[in-house]
């Protein structure tokens, strides 16, 4: 016998003080109610004293003593949880891992494939042997531990509620590197696996998972696979025309025979296209849907088989994009004349461009809030909340302190774009921008944070920075002194400046993809967003570099409100691997093939304590029952 | 108007009005009882009881030597005639009878509702009232360890508010000494008669050595033995500590519904014994149980003592 709650002195301990307790009470002279009787002789009749009842009497109140002792000894005992000896050296520790992964949402059993994993891990908890201890966690994109490592059937089967699949992949490697670590020092460690087997091999980082000495064991759901999803759904806006926009969908079957699909594309909830797909087995189809208009703010992609069917899994059956905001910004071009600016800017509708000359700016500027400034080869102060392009400044407010005088390529050559960072937003869709050519520059010297976007054989030809929160973007030649404006590069660079300054990233994404951080754009000097996903559930993220991070774990539109600024995003599950949700019978990890989990070593958990407090109320009712007919009284 | 509506009206004290306990219905009562007791006994003459004593009465009983100052009227000249003997006729004196009530007011009679010491009262009450209508002269003794009050000997319905007022104010209060009691009362009337005992006869000292000694004082006892039927149940069960309502005396006990029964055993046997120890000794035994109808007990007590016949 052996004691698993309280240790053996504690419970010493208890007993002393209980008892002590008791017996001082027992020892207390019972106060008795007082009953006037008319002639107390009458009574001597009865009472007549009885030297055997005397001696009875003795030893019933010494028996009722060692009784009330009996019952605070088994109650004691109880606090100890005793077990039998060895029984918890015997018992295993078990960590099972539940997939929760979106393949899990499959209809191809009862239910879904979830509710046959919950009834799988019940199984698992009711088959637990009196020793054994097991720890339920979720495996989905990240692990969530559901209980910790217990030997309470109640406690693990109602975290077994807590558990539901999500919109995101499994990731196998994170999980099973969770488990072995929580059974590190654990007796008797096993690690089983509760899901559908779809899993990318368990690699990470740190390379393949050694499962070592844990046995694991696997428990596979699901029957079949029949399923055509759709893998990718994008839209963008045309850079140099924005009141237009191209989406891109991708649909692929894992269905066994070929399958004809009906495609139905909705803007804002409005259907704005019907098509009719037919689609091989383990084919991949690609739509383009070009030159779409409208002012919408989200677009669904959603699939359905002709034949009125569904298939196994609906999570990749809808997809969400959302478009980037437009609205018209106001810039400010403080120039003498430059034919070549004003030819770039009139490209884009969404630009209310107002020229003004230098004398004049300074004034103007103090007037009016410009979104952006555009400084021709002249400077001036910049009021806070303006955004810069700044023309090969000089003079005394230009962003950039500079070399005096001019840098120029050797004769008979001109100055080229010999490094362009091409993830900068700014040089984005400028695809010649390496075909310039440019005679002279101003060597400046950029400032700690600062980016040079392009640079040539002279020094920085293209900077990007921000100074007090307000971003700028300098050219470091006179247009005018080059071919730039002949090509391309130069009405789209300028373009991307406005967007980046007004927060229309060239980058922008239409949709996140759920398993991933999401990193969300909000307006500066914000530090947290709420978000509120298509569940209905809010939570709250940090903003870092600008941007609310969080896991997208739910595909669909997403509120995301941080101060002012409301926005909507979208999240899909996109993933092939969660897409192709046929079974799979055996899970194999790094060469360990996982075996079917083995009962505990008995059904029956004998938990003594059970048993003492049942002992306990036995004897307080056969002594309440006693004492109340008067029997041992 | 009966005379005790006259009395009534004429002789109503503050002390009546404050007592319900011989309050007006009461009375009425009362007089019925007389009533009755006259229907039951109709066509007595007063004071028609005979004595032991010889004397001026009609009946003769006996002969006796004439002694020098006998009246000459009382010699049995036929007698002389036929022997020469000088024998005086004696006749059987008639004369008032004398009841003396003695009410038991120890502590035990004031127990339980209503309490057997309102009903002792009411029993005495209507003892005296019945004798004062028949002429008897009725004397109240309250006593518990002795005499602790009393009324003299009073004769005619008009006395009974002099009863009232006596039974109004005596308390139940201290021990059951009846024998004590008795030689008191004894040494304060030497005139015999009818003692009444009214008590419940809770005596520590036992009940024989009380009723003897008024016996051997040469009364002709009777006992109206006042029982509440609820005295013979123990009560709830559970540890108690019993208390002796008159001595103090304490007990602890652990009262079960078998030592109930004992109880109600040991109860009805001293019942037993206090009946057959009066019946032995031909003394007039009466119960009186507080929670009967009380003319019924009055008309069975006057029927079953022959108080008046």
């Amino acid at each position: 016998m052996e004691l698993l709650g309280l240790p053996l002195a504690q419970l010493a301990s208890i007993f002393a003080v209980a008892g002590a307790a008791l017996v001082a009470l027992y020892l207390l002279k019972l106060r008795r109610r007082r009953v006037p009787v008319p002639f107390t002789k009458l009574w001597d009749r009865v009472l007549a004293p009885r030297p055997a009842s005397s001696l009875f009497d003795t030893l019933k109140r010494i028996a009722s003593l060692l009784i009330q002792l009996l019952v605070l000894a088994l109650l004691v005992l109880a606090l100890g949880d005793p077990r039998r000896a060895g029984a918890s050296a015997a018992g295993r520790s078990l960590v099972v891992l539940v997939d929760g992964s979106a393949s899990m949402k499959a209809t191809d059993v009862p239910g879904t494939r979830a509710r046959a994993a919950r009834d799988a891990v019940r199984k698992l908890v009711r088959e637990m042997g009196p020793a054994d201890q097991m720890l339920l966690a979720q495996m989905d994109a990240q692990v969530t531990a559901l209980t910790p490592l217990t030997d309470d059937p109640a406690a693990l089967e109602r975290a077994l509620s807590e558990y539901a699949p999500r919109d995101t992949g499994a990731d196998l490697a994170g999980a099973l590197r969770f488990g072995l670590d929580a059974l590190r020092t654990a007796p008797h460690p096993e690690l089983i696996v509760v899901g559908d087997g779809a899993y990318d091999p368990p690699r990470d980082t740190m390379g393949p998972v050694q499962m070592g000495s844990v046995p694991l064991r696997f428990v596979g759901v699901g029957r079949s696979g029949r399923n055509v999803g759709i893998t990718a759904f994008a839209v963008r806006r045309y850079p140099l025309d924005k009141s237009r926009y191209e989406v891109l969908l991708e649909l692929r079957s894992w269905s066994p025979r070929a399958e004809r699909l009906e495609l139905t594309l909705t803007a804002d909830g409005a259907p704005i296209d019907v098509a009719r797909i037919a689609i091989e087995p383990g084919a991949t189809v690609q739509r383009v849907l070009p030159d779409r208009t409208g002012a919408n703010a989200s677009l669904e992609a959603r699939i359905a088989f002709e034949d009125g069917t569904r298939d196994d899994l609906p999570a990749d059956d809808r997809a969400y994009a959302t478009l980037p905001e437009r609205r018209r910004a106001r810039v400010l071009t403080v120039t003498e004349g430059n034919r070549y600016l004003e030819a770039a800017l009139l490209l884009d509708d969404y630009l209310d461009v107002t020229d003004v000359t230098p004398a004049a700016a300074a004034a103007r500027l103090r007037a009016e809030h410009f979104d952006v400034v555009v400084f021709d080869k002249v400077t001036a102060p910049v009021p806070p909340g303006t955004r810069a392009i700044w023309l090969r400044p000089e003079g005394p407010d230009a962003p950039l302190a500079h070399e005096p005088g001019y840098a120029s390529a050797p004769a008979g050559t001109a100055l080229r774009f010999d490094r362009v960072e091409r993830a900068h937003p700014i040089v984005r869709f400028a695809s010649d921008l390496e075909e310039a050519h440019v005679g002279r520059i101003v060597r400046y010297r950029p400032g700690a944070g600062d980016h040079v976007v392009a640079s040539g054989s002279a020094g920085p030809m293209l900077i990007a920075g921000e100074r007090r929160g307000d971003r700028f973007v300098l050219f470091a030649f006179d247009v005018r002194e080059s071919d730039v404006p002949l090509l391309v590069s130069w009405p789209v660079m300028l373009i991307n400046a406005v967007d980046w300054f007004t927060g229309e990233d060239a980058a922008y994404l239409s949709s996140f993809r759920t398993g991933e951080p999401w990193r969300v754009p909000v307006p500066a000097g914000v530090d947290r967003a709420t978000v509120e996903a298509p569940s209905g559930q809010r939570f709250t993220a940090p903003v870092l570099e600008g941007r609310a991070v969080f896991l997208g774990a739910e595909a669909g539109l997403h509120r995301v409100h941080a101060g002012d600024d409301h926005r909507l995003i979208a999240g899909n599950l996109s993933d092939p691997r969660e897409s192709n949700c046929a079974p799979v019978a055996t899970l194999d990890v790094n060469g360990t093939r996982a075996t079917a989990p083995r009962a505990g070593r008995a059904g029956v958990r004998r938990e003594l304590w059970r048993y003492l407090l049942l002992a306990a109320l036995i004897i307080l009712t056969v002594e309440w029952f006693t004492w109340h007919r008067r029997i041992t009284v | 108007m009966s005379l005790l509506d006259y009395f009534r009206r004429t002789k109503s004290s503050p002390a009546k009005a404050r007592d319900d306990l011989f309050d007006e219905a009461f009375q009425r009562r009362l007089e019925w009882l007389a009533v009755a007791s006259r229907r039951l006994f109709g066509g007595r003459l007063r004071a028609e009881r005979r004595t032991k004593k010889s004397g001026s009465g009609l009946e003769f009983v006996d002969h006796r030597e004439y002694a020098p100052g006998d009246d000459l009227r009382y010699l049995d000249w036929a007698v002389y005639g036929r022997s020469e003997k000088m024998l005086l006729r004696l006749f059987e004196e008639e004369e008032d009878l004398a009841i003396y009530v003695l009410l038991d007011c120890s502590g035990s009679m004031g127990m339980g509702e209503p309490s057997k010491f309102d009903h002792a009262r009411k029993l005495a009450a209507a003892m005296a009232y019945v004798g004062l209508a028949n002429l008897d002269r009725v004397a109240l003794i309250a006593w518990s360890t002795a005499v602790t009050r009393r009324m003299p000997p009073a004769r005619g319905k008009g006395r009974i508010f002099k009863v009232f007022d006596f039974l109004r104010a005596v308390k139940p209060d201290g021990e059951t000494a009846l024998a004590d009691a008795a030689r008191a009362f004894a040494a304060e009337n030497k005139r015999r008669g009818v003692a009444v005992i009214i008590s419940d006869l809770y005596d520590p000292a036992g009940f024989e050595r009380g009723i003897n000694a008024i016996r051997y004082q040469k009364f002709e006892p009777m006992v109206i033995h006042v029982v509440d039927p609820r005295e013979a149940d123990a009560g709830p069960d559970g540890d108690v500590t019993l208390v002796d309502v008159e001595t103090g005396d304490a007990r602890d006990v652990t009262l079960t519904p078998a030592l109930a029964a004992k109880y109600r055993e040991a109860h009805a046997q001293w019942r037993a014994e206090l009946e057959g120890f009066c019946k032995n000794r031909q003394v007039p035994y009466v119960v009186a149980d507080v929670t009967g109808p009380f003319e019924e007990q009055v008309l069975g007590l006057f029927r079953r003592v022959g108080l008046v016949r």
